[in-house]
């Protein structure tokens, strides 16, 4: 049966029930109009009634709620202005949160390793000696290996290649891995094979592995590629094998070769330089091996001095692979949450305020015979389609969120390329508006349930208000500068971090200083004396580039992420016990390196050219080793050993402090800092640094033809002046602030709004008041102070709850932050300020239009 | 609300019994929603009013159930109405309601006039 003919039938029997009424009635003598009137009395309210009885069928639901969108949809339609507003503010608010969740899903797609939770990383700690997540050593390795806790344990070690294809050469992050890394993993290379035992075996063969990325960009994805020849630091490879796009990435490699292990670092328990990746034996679970694992270890840390209180930490690959992105991605989605928050206050408000002016429609409608519920019902209804319609809307800005934080190439996060609008994006879009929605539409309903029929008829003719209603709005514009308060000192601390970071005098002069990597293959430059001669002339040639003032190379820059490490020893005193040692930060600079970089002299000489490989083996260290070593002493003379067994070094000079890169500091505090001279301690991987008189960037092009002129087969990488390179940071923090920081404005934006539209409707309630008042002789000013006032006194409140839980959840930020506390005074003041202000002038353009009132219209009015 | 005073004297309907009464009228034939309200004023001498916003839903919902069918027909007076009848599934309802209902008012009973009560 339809739903017209079902209706029609209600109508009929509603009409015999009447008829039948009236007729009883009559008989019993009563006139016809008596009778009538009687029945209808008796029957009730026959729209309720019906509607009562449609709900008994059981499609009703369905139908009931088209009409209720279509009637919606009419109602949006008819209020154009009033619906652009709130679904554009939605559009921004959904559209940041589908943004932050695109990466979010793309950062927990789980890895597409099977049984993924048995692949752990294995980390050395060590409580005394500050090691967190140290890496191995070979005899720590085999130990591991040979305990029989892991079905496969790989070797994996950082490493770069030179690679040229035709006339191009670049430099490719590699990884080098023992076979077992493939048998942990257990994926299969894509064409091919993977490494097996025989690659790392004496007299093996040069092999590599492709990544799925390079074999696109660089082989056009041939098939036939898998046996070609291929020249990595100018020695031919044979392509065994290209692995799946799913192949999980754990630096940025794109080539893969297979890790042998050189003669120095067999059987040194000292040398730590690669992470171990292993899977867990098939029936031992992750705590049970951990158990295992520290059992095995406190037997060795015994046998062996060296590894005094090392313990070690299992940690399963794929949390290892969110743990960078995790806090970044915490505090985005705390921001963005905010920010809908926020909307969601501000629409509340709105439609509060519009549901004041709806309440006689509202009254007409439920004495029509809508009840209560009915009414509610439909204006979640059209909150809803509300926020579905800010949420459709919001794909545009969320698109345009997407594509800039593609554009930042957060390598550390996994499955970054698949960070997109898919389907499941678009499902939480669509999941977050109708939530949005009913959420916000929860305070019109709210409003409605409350209103009494017969009051609101018969005040129907009075534009009067509920102070109620406005008091919530108050609350509302309260919780939103709390919230706006949270976010600016996010984003403040954030700022203030960068600023730390860009205005901090280093030590040094970052000015105009271009710095530009070359990576020596050492096969190609076997000898320390091949490896400086092409340094220095490199250097040579750039010194004769236009506006170029000084050239220096250094193995490490400061602002670098490396650590280059090594125990600090002296040759007068007694050797500390293994977990005394302190480390200090060494870095190979040729001679003109303080000049360049204008790092002060404050005793003794700077390295020279009187440094050579075969004069006496000489040092220098920074203010804070002085000090920390040698307290009330003169270190210039004495001697120090960087490692046990190796040979004393004279310390010729001491130096000014230099800021150590973002990633030491935070991981170590200060540490010691000693240089020595490039001819006595070379390296095959150099920095060059270039000080010039103007633009450094535009000298690029030049240095780069420069060593191409030297050497076809080594590549410049890392090309950036030193104050992009201090100033960028890492780039998930760079993302952050910059998100958080649009966030905050957004934010900011929508409580003015909020804090505005408070105190214009209330502005509007009281002309009259403020027409007496004005007649009674109040001054102009008068009511814009207690305009203002009232604007002033809900910021303040909502400052105050903003302050308290910005002090609870700024410590979420500490992670990111640089040289800033997370309870930095000076933000908190700032962004006070600055919220005070912008609710001033919020406040203060109502205000201004409240003085505007006549008092003879204002009184006239209504 | 002056509508709640005029119900005072009557006694509100308990849960569920609405069903059983609609059911146990219809026993004695097919009717229509106002004769139905007529019956059971009448058989409970005034005392219980079923309401029309109660009584149309049920019927729709009963007839849902399959317990009442429905049909247009003439009344006595030659008017046309929308008849109950009670279905086969109906009558196996009203007689387990009944039986329900027998059970619950004797346990009421117990409890309100043990034996040896004087009331």
């Amino acid at each position: 049966m339809t739903r017209r003919r079902r209706d029609r039938e209600l109508q009929e029997e509603v009409e015999a029930h009447l008829r039948m009424a009236i007729r009883d009635r009559m008989e019993r003598g009563q006139s016809r109009e008596e009778a009538s009137f009687a029945a209808l009395a008796e029957f009730g309210n026959k729209g309720l009634v019906k509607e009562v009885t449609r709900d008994m069928w059981g499609w009703a639901s369905l139908e009931r709620l088209v009409q209720d969108f279509r009637y919606g949809a009419r109602m949006l339609r008819k209020n154009l202005g009033f619906t652009v507003v709130v679904v554009l503010t939605l559009a921004l608010g959904i559209g940041a949160n589908t943004a932050i969740y695109s990466v979010t899903q793309a950062v927990l797609t789980p890895l597409a390793i099977p049984n993924a939770a048995r692949v752990v990383i294995v980390w050395t700690e060590n409580a005394k000696r500050d090691w967190h997540q140290f890496p191995a050593s070979v005899p720590d390795y085999e130990d591991w290996k040979a305990s029989g806790i892991f079905s496969s344990l790989g070797a994996v070690a950082d490493g770069g290649f030179n690679l040229r294809l035709g006339d191009r050469t670049d430099r490719i992050n590699g990884l080098k891995v023992t076979p077992e890394f493939f048998t942990a993993m257990a994926i299969q290379p894509h064409l091919g094979r993977a490494f097996q035992a025989d690659d790392v075996k004496a007299g093996h063969s040069e092999v590599a592995i492709l990544s799925d990325k390079i074999w696109h960009s660089r082989f056009g994805a041939s098939p036939t590629v898998v046996g070609a020849s291929i020249a990595l630091d100018g020695v031919p490879y044979t392509i065994v094998g290209v692995l799946p796009k799913t192949f999980p990435v754990i630096g940025q490699e794109e080539i893969y070769e297979p890790f042998v292990f050189s003669a120095d670092i067999v059987g040194v328990r000292g040398d730590r330089s690669f992470q171990v990746v292993g899977r867990i034996r098939d029936g031992v679970s992750l705590a049970a091996a951990q158990k295992q694992m520290a059992d095995l270890e406190t037997r060795l840390s015994r046998q062996n001095s060296e590894d005094a209180g090392n313990t070690v930490a299992l940690q399963p690959i794929a949390e290892a692979a969110v743990e960078d992105i995790g806090a970044v991605l915490l505090v985005l989605f705390g921001a963005v949450g905010f920010v809908l928050l926020i909307a969601c206050a501000n629409i509340a408000s709105l439609l509060l305020a519009r549901g004041t002016a709806r309440q006689r429609e509202m009254a007409l409608r439920s004495a029509l015979g809508a009840g209560r519920w009915r009414i509610c019902r439909q204006l979640l209804t059209e909150s809803i389609l509300l926020a579905v319609l800010g949420g459709l809307v919001a794909i545009v800005p969320s698109l345009l969120a997407i594509r800039f934080i593609v554009s930042f190439h957060l390598d550390e996060v996994p499955n970054f390329d698949l960070i997109a609008l898919n389907s499941g994006v678009l499902i939480f879009n669509l999941a977050l508006s109708v939530a949005t929605g009913i959420l916000f539409g929860l305070a019109p309903a709210w409003q409605a349930w409350k209103t009494n029929v017969g009051d609101t008829i018969k005040e129907a003719s009075r534009s009067h208000s509920g102070g109620v209603h406005q008091r919530v709005r108050s609350l509302l514009a309260i919780g939103e500068i709390a919230l706006t308060l949270i976010l600016l000192v996010g984003a403040g601390l954030m700022l203030r971090s960068f600023e730390r970071l860009r205005k901090d005098n280093p030590g040094f002069d970052p000015h105009n200083l271009l710095t530009v990597r070359i990576a020596l293959s050492d096969r190609q430059y076997a000898t320390p004396e091949k490896q400086t001669a092409f340094f220095e002339r490199v250097m040579l040639q750039a010194r004769s580039l236009p506006g170029v003032v000084g050239v220096s190379a250094a193995d490490d820059l400061p602002a670098n992420d490396d650590i280059h490490g090594s125990g600090l020893y002296f040759p007068d005193r007694p050797d500390p016990r293994p977990e005394d040692v302190r480390i200090v930060m060494r870095n190979s600079v040729t001679d003109g390196y303080f000049t360049t970089m204008r790092i002060p002299l404050i005793r003794g000489r700077y390295i020279d050219a009187t440094d050579t490989a075969n004069s006496a083996p000489v040092a220098m260290i920074d203010q804070w080793t002085a000090k920390r070593y040698w307290p009330n002493q003169d270190p210039v003379g004495k001697s120090l050993k960087l490692g046990k067994t190796k040979p004393a070094l004279r310390i010729v000079g001491i130096v000014g402090n230099v800021d150590q890169g973002v990633l030491v500091k935070i991981l170590k505090g200060q540490v010691g800092q000693v240089y020595l001279p490039v001819p006595q301690q070379p390296r095959p991987a150099m920095t060059v640094i270039l000080r010039t008189a103007g633009n450094a960037e535009s000298l690029i092009p030049a240095v780069r033809s420069l060593v191409r002129g030297i050497d076809i087969d080594q590549p410049i990488f890392q090309a950036d002046t030193l104050e992009n390179t201090r100033a960028a940071g890492r780039a998930s923090q760079r993302l952050a602030t910059s998100l958080l920081g649009s966030f905050a404005i957004v934010a900011l934006m929508l409580a003015a709004i909020g804090i505005y539209g408070v105190i214009a409707y209330s502005v509007g309630q009281r002309t009259r008041e403020f027409g007496i008042r004005m007649s009674l002789g109040a001054k102009r000013f008068d009511v814009l102070r207690l305009v203002v006032r009232q604007g002033l006194v809900l910021a303040a409140v909502g400052i105050a709850a903003g302050l308290a839980g910005a002090l609870a959840l700024t410590r979420l930020l500490s992670k990111l932050l640089f040289a800033v506390n997370a309870t930095d005074p000076l933000t908190f003041i700032g962004v006070t300020a600055l919220l005070g202000a912008v609710a001033a002038a919020a406040s203060f353009l109502p205000a201004w239009r409240a003085t505007r009132v006549d008092p003879a219209i204002a009184l006239r009015c209504e | 609300m002056a509508k709640k005073d005029a119900y005072q004297n009557r006694i509100e309907l308990l849960q569920g019994t609405l069903d059983m009464l609609i059911l146990k009228t219809l026993q004695w034939g097919a009717q229509h929603g106002y004769g139905i309200i007529q019956a059971i004023r009448t058989t409970s001498s005034d005392v219980l009013q079923v309401e029309t916003g109660s009584l149309y839903p049920a019927l729709h919902r009963l007839e849902r159930q399959g317990w009442l069918s429905s049909e247009w027909k003439q009344t006595d007076a030659n008017q046309r109405a929308k008849f109950y009848r009670l279905t086969a599934a109906g009558k196996r309802q009203l007689a387990a309601e009944y039986e329900r209902w027998t059970q619950l008012s004797a346990a009421i009973a117990s409890i309100m006039t043990p034996e040896g009560d004087p009331l």
